[in-house]
């Protein structure tokens, strides 16, 4: 109800009501409309009906019927009526799976690498989102609804991350996802020492070179950020006994890249940790161990297959790629199996992008476990949706097909699973982001352009 | 006489700034914005101020009398964006890379000169600029003009300085007017650079230097208070200009010209409590809500192009089939030409001002923004009392009032009409006879004209300089940075990429047409990259062609 409140007043005040202003030439509804997106009108009742629902946490629905209200999920079941006044989505020879989670994406920024320090715990990917990049509606395209932001793994310790949801048209600041808990992005291995870049004679190297020298950093910091924290105590207990007479403390002087650190070390920031070998992995663990705070997820973790005992032990998640590998030396020891092997030893998987190409098509990357792994389809379905979820801290509001959550859903015309199938409509809050058959796809343009003009324009059309 | 005045002003400065005898402007239509139009008055100055102004107003016995015979006077036009004066940035000292134990900002502990990240760079110590400049400005009606660098996260105090052929650091209006804030990080910084590199950092350092400079404010109160057992302040000039910012005394002029820059600069601006004015605002049309929540709006009139706006690559994925693009084209700009017109009728107050172009285009750029909506009487106050306002000096400059300072233009027609002509300039009472001239305008000189001339077979784009290249591709952007120099048709320099340094071949300009070749290792394997792109002044956009790996498209700044 709050989400769709702020959602609609985001829309009204910004790209959603351009300034029409059409008693002066120059500024007609037409030219405003020339620079904005196609807004989806909010859904306050929807129905979606004799569809086969994958709930990701409840089996199949075989002829069920979804109801959304007020961008919930009101009702789902097999024996569910559709209120009066509902729009309704026949659902009919459709699947519907909950929203795709992308545990791992740099879609929406409009920077990724503070490169210049190996820490950055301060700078905040919020700051610069940004609602215009188009794979923002290709990830739409693909049933993707919700997007981990995160920093690139540059440093040792990159930026805060940002939760969004893909609600492509609106302002940038209604792409955040409200109440998700704050992350930030680790990065171990190859690209924090900088070994696959050139640097020229003359050109400094940054510290770390070795993965010692990044175990050192990480140990650095945290030890850092517990005596700043010691200094806030401090002062916080002084400024309590201050006794007439005496002048109050003075506050210590804020350090921004602390303080997230401080979030990390008492378990309000969720660590998500860019790492390629066990060795390195078992590192991070013992690290996080022994200043006490539980590493979130592990992304990429391509050799996760071989410490997936101690990662499950330690309460955290890995989310990998499907069957991408030896791009670098890191990630000679993949396998395309890793994901289902993690699985089966109780890790919380997911399959992650990392790519603005590959987000628009997760749903076949899950396909792959149970190809190579023999995941069942349900664990391959949560591998997208409730396990990336649940390594965001946000699988109370989404990732599966429950009263209650989020009405985040995407349609598909056949078994999402199937090669040949694709994403019919996606739903945020309730609300149609994507509709294929008014999407501008290329066969809609080659349609348009059948009606209305000559063969000669249409090669033009390729993009 | 008037050679004698200037002799007394040169020998002792700070005796008497402004002086050219006195003048009676007698027969004119005058404008004078606050208090409407006097169709047949008289304007007289003395010692440069305006001492009456009126239908009835006598000349006084002692005054010059310029019998203007229906020619119109308007108060001077004052422009809130120029970098005029500013000599080009000196390099950026060494890389400071950052190891363990490197707090996220520091402002003023380098010991090198961190252009960019000055927040204590005082402008009016540092103008020199150049005659032409001044005379090209001054043709055009504009008297006064605010100075702060282009780029940076802390770009310095800026000036308001009136443009007399002397002008220089005592006949400064105002400093400072304001801290001068953006989003450019340090200068030749990158991967293993100086910190803040990208928009992420910009964003956090400043965020980390405000927190720090109202530490510094409690520090500095604590031990005004008592010196004695108080921890002492450091002595910072940084820290101690961003003081009276934090405490909203000195108002942040904060450039921003998308959308979603216009966004972040208001967020931190709220987040500090600022006094913000944002200044840019080109695309103020689609952040109005943004946009109230300033204490002021300085709007730029450099338009941009249609396909550096925020929403055009997504219409540019499907104009093709539907419409034809030069349709599409005129419509994008006819909605960024009316862009203040749109924020005048949205209740947005605002300046306009030039975003750097020459004079005779931001005339031009205003009459377009009139031409596309905006009240005319609402652009000449946007030159004038509004930019005084907004630069804190409403009471002294932007109106043709008794006791302001005779910033004035003597125009034949209406200064903001089809083809303005100005006839005679006063500055600080001093007046400056206008030529008219056939030739076509003076290039802007060191405060970042554009370069090349534009007519059709004219002078082919002048690139020499050092450019800011950041390449788009689907894998995301890539920044470089660029120096060439030019001779004739040809291009050649280096560029420092991420992949390393390497030279600029092949370089070719045709007209505003440009091209050019690098060659960089990617995974192993040289590639080379061609560039084909369109050079407008200091922009320079098109497409870099990536061989195999497809092709992106590119954009270049010139540094100022």
């Amino acid at each position: 109800m709050r989400m769709i409140a702020i959602v609609v007043v985001s829309a009204a005040l910004g790209a959603g009501a351009l300034p029409v202003t059409a008693q002066q030439p120059g500024a007609t509804r037409d030219t405003a409309r020339v620079l904005s997106y196609p807004i989806p009108p909010a859904g306050r009742l929807v129905a979606i009906t004799n569809a086969t629902i994958m709930t990701a946490s409840n089996g199949t629905i075989p002829n069920g019927t979804i109801v959304i209200r007020d961008g919930k999920i009101a009702a789902v079941g097999a024996n569910v009526s559709v209120p009066a006044g509902a729009q309704v989505i026949d659902g009919n020879g459709k699947y519907v799976i909950p929203g795709i989670v992308d545990a791992h994406s740099h879609s929406a920024s409009e920077a990724i690498n503070e490169g210049t320090q190996s820490i950055t715990a301060q700078v905040r990917m919020e700051d610069v989102l940004r609602q215009d990049a188009l794979g923002l509606y290709r990830e739409l395209a693909g049933g993707v609804t919700t997007l981990n932001i995160l920093h690139g793994s540059a440093n040792t310790i990159g930026g805060q991350n940002a939760t969004v949801k893909v609600r492509w048209g609106l302002p940038a600041d209604s792409l955040l996802f409200q109440g998700a808990p704050p992350g930030i992005k680790f990065a171990l291995g190859e690209n924090v020492r900088q070994t696959n870049r050139t640097v020229l004679p003359g050109q400094e190297r940054r510290y770390p070179r070795t993965r010692m020298g990044v175990e050192e950093l990480l140990r650095d910091a945290f030890t850092r950020a517990q005596e700043y924290r010691r200094e806030w105590q401090e002062y916080e207990r002084g400024r309590k006994n201050v006794k007439r007479g005496q002048a109050a403390p003075m506050p210590p002087k804020r350090d921004l890249q602390l303080d997230a650190l401080v979030e990390v070390l008492e378990g309000k920031r969720l660590v998500h940790c860019h790492s390629y070998r066990a060795d390195e992995i078992l590192m991070m663990l013992q690290v996080a161990k022994d200043f006490g705070f539980r590493v979130a997820s592990f992304q990429h973790v391509l050799e996760g297959y071989k410490v997936a005992d101690e990662i499950a032990a330690a309460g955290s998640g890995a989310s990998t790629f499907a069957d991408n590998w030896a791009y670098k030396l890191e990630a000679f020891d993949a396998i395309p199996h890793n994901a289902a092997l993690m699985a089966e030893r109780g890790v919380r998987v997911s399959i992650n992008s990392d790519s603005d190409e590959r987000a628009r098509r997760l749903y076949q990357e899950a396909a792959k476990a149970m190809h190579y792994g023999g995941a069942s389809e349900d664990e391959a379905l949560r591998m997208i949706t409730l396990n990336p979820a649940w390594q965001l801290g946000i699988d109370k509001r989404v990732g599966s097909i429950e009263v209650g959550k989020d009405a985040d859903l995407a349609i598909f015309n056949g078994h999402p699973f199937a090669p040949a199938s694709r994403v019919e409509m996606t739903l945020i809050d309730g609300r149609v982001f994507f509709d294929r058959r008014t999407a501008p796809t290329l066969e809609h343009l080659m349609e348009l352009i059948r009606q209305k003009q000559g063969p000669r324009q249409v090669t033009e059309v390729v993009p | 006489m008037r050679l004698l005045a200037l002799l007394v002003g040169i020998a002792l400065p700070g005796f008497a700034l402004a002086q050219d005898g006195t003048w009676a402007l007698t027969n004119a239509r005058i404008e004078t914005v606050t208090r409407g139009v006097i169709e047949r008055g008289t304007v007289v100055i003395r010692d440069g101020l305006i001492e009456a102004v009126g239908a009835d107003v006598r000349p006084p016995a002692d005054a010059r009398i310029v019998d203007l015979a229906g020619k119109r006077v308007y108060p001077g036009l004052i422009d809130l964006t120029s970098t005029m004066g500013l000599a080009s940035a000196p390099a950026a000292g060494g890389g400071g890379s950052g190891g363990s134990g490197t707090s996220a900002a520091q402002p003023g502990s380098a010991t090198v000169r961190n252009v960019g990240l000055e927040p204590g760079r005082v402008i009016a110590n540092e103008l020199r600029p150049s005659a032409s400049d001044i005379r090209a400005a001054r043709d055009a009606g504009i008297t006064t003009v605010l100075v702060a660098p282009s780029r940076g996260a802390f770009r310095g105090l800026s000036a308001l300085v009136p443009l007399r052929d002397e002008s220089a650091e005592q006949y400064v209006v105002k400093s400072p007017v304001a801290l001068h804030m953006g989003f450019q990080g340090a200068q030749g910084s990158g991967f293993g650079g100086r910190y803040p590199a990208t928009l992420l950092g910009v964003i956090a350092y400043e965020r980390q230097s405000l927190y720090n400079a109202r530490h510094h404010a409690a520090v500095q109160e604590r031990y005004r208070a008592g010196a004695r057992g108080a921890v002492r302040p450091s002595y910072d000039v940084d820290l101690d200009a961003l003081v009276p910012v934090v405490r909203g005394a000195v108002p942040a002029f904060f450039a921003a010209d998308r959308e979603n820059e216009i966004r972040r600069a208001v967020r931190v601006g709220e987040e500090f409590d600022l006094k913000l004015t944002i200044v840019g605002a080109t695309e103020g049309f689609r952040a109005i809500d943004a946009l109230k929540r300033a204490d002021g709006v300085v709007v730029s009139l450099d338009f941009p192009r249609s396909t550096e706006v925020t929403g055009w690559s997504y219409r540019a994925t499907q104009r093709h089939a539907l419409d034809d693009s030069a349709a599409t084209d005129s419509a994008v700009r006819r909605t960024l030409e009316s862009n203040a017109a749109t924020l005048h009728s949205a209740g947005v107050r605002f300046a306009l001002a030039s975003g750097g172009l020459r004079p005779g285009e931001f005339l031009g750029n205003v009459r377009k923004a009139i031409a596309a909506g905006l009240p005319r009487d609402v652009a000449l106050q946007a030159v004038t009392v509004r930019a005084a306002e907004i630069a804190g000096v409403g009471a002294q400059l932007g109106s043709i009032e008794a006791g302001k300072i005779a910033n004035l233009v003597v125009a034949e027609r209406d200064i903001l009409g089809d083809s303005a002509n100005v006839r005679m300039v006063f500055v600080d009472g001093i007046r400056h006879e206008v030529i008219p001239q056939a030739a076509p305008e003076r290039r802007r000189g060191a405060g970042g004209g554009r370069g090349g001339e534009r007519e059709e077979g004219g002078e082919m784009a002048r690139v020499a300089g050092t450019w800011d290249i950041t390449v788009t591709s689907p894998q995301g952007e890539n920044r470089a940075s660029m120096t060439v120099t030019q001779s004739g048709a040809a291009l050649e320099g280096t560029m420092a990429t991420e992949m390393g340094t390497v030279q600029v071949t092949d370089g070719r300009i045709t007209g505003e047409r440009v091209t050019f070749s690098i060659a960089v290792p990617i995974s192993g394997q040289t590639t080379t990259i061609v560039f084909r792109g369109t050079v407008d002044g200091n922009r320079m956009t098109g497409t870099a062609d990536l061989g195999a790996m497809g092709s992106a498209t590119f954009t270049g700044e010139r540094r100022p």
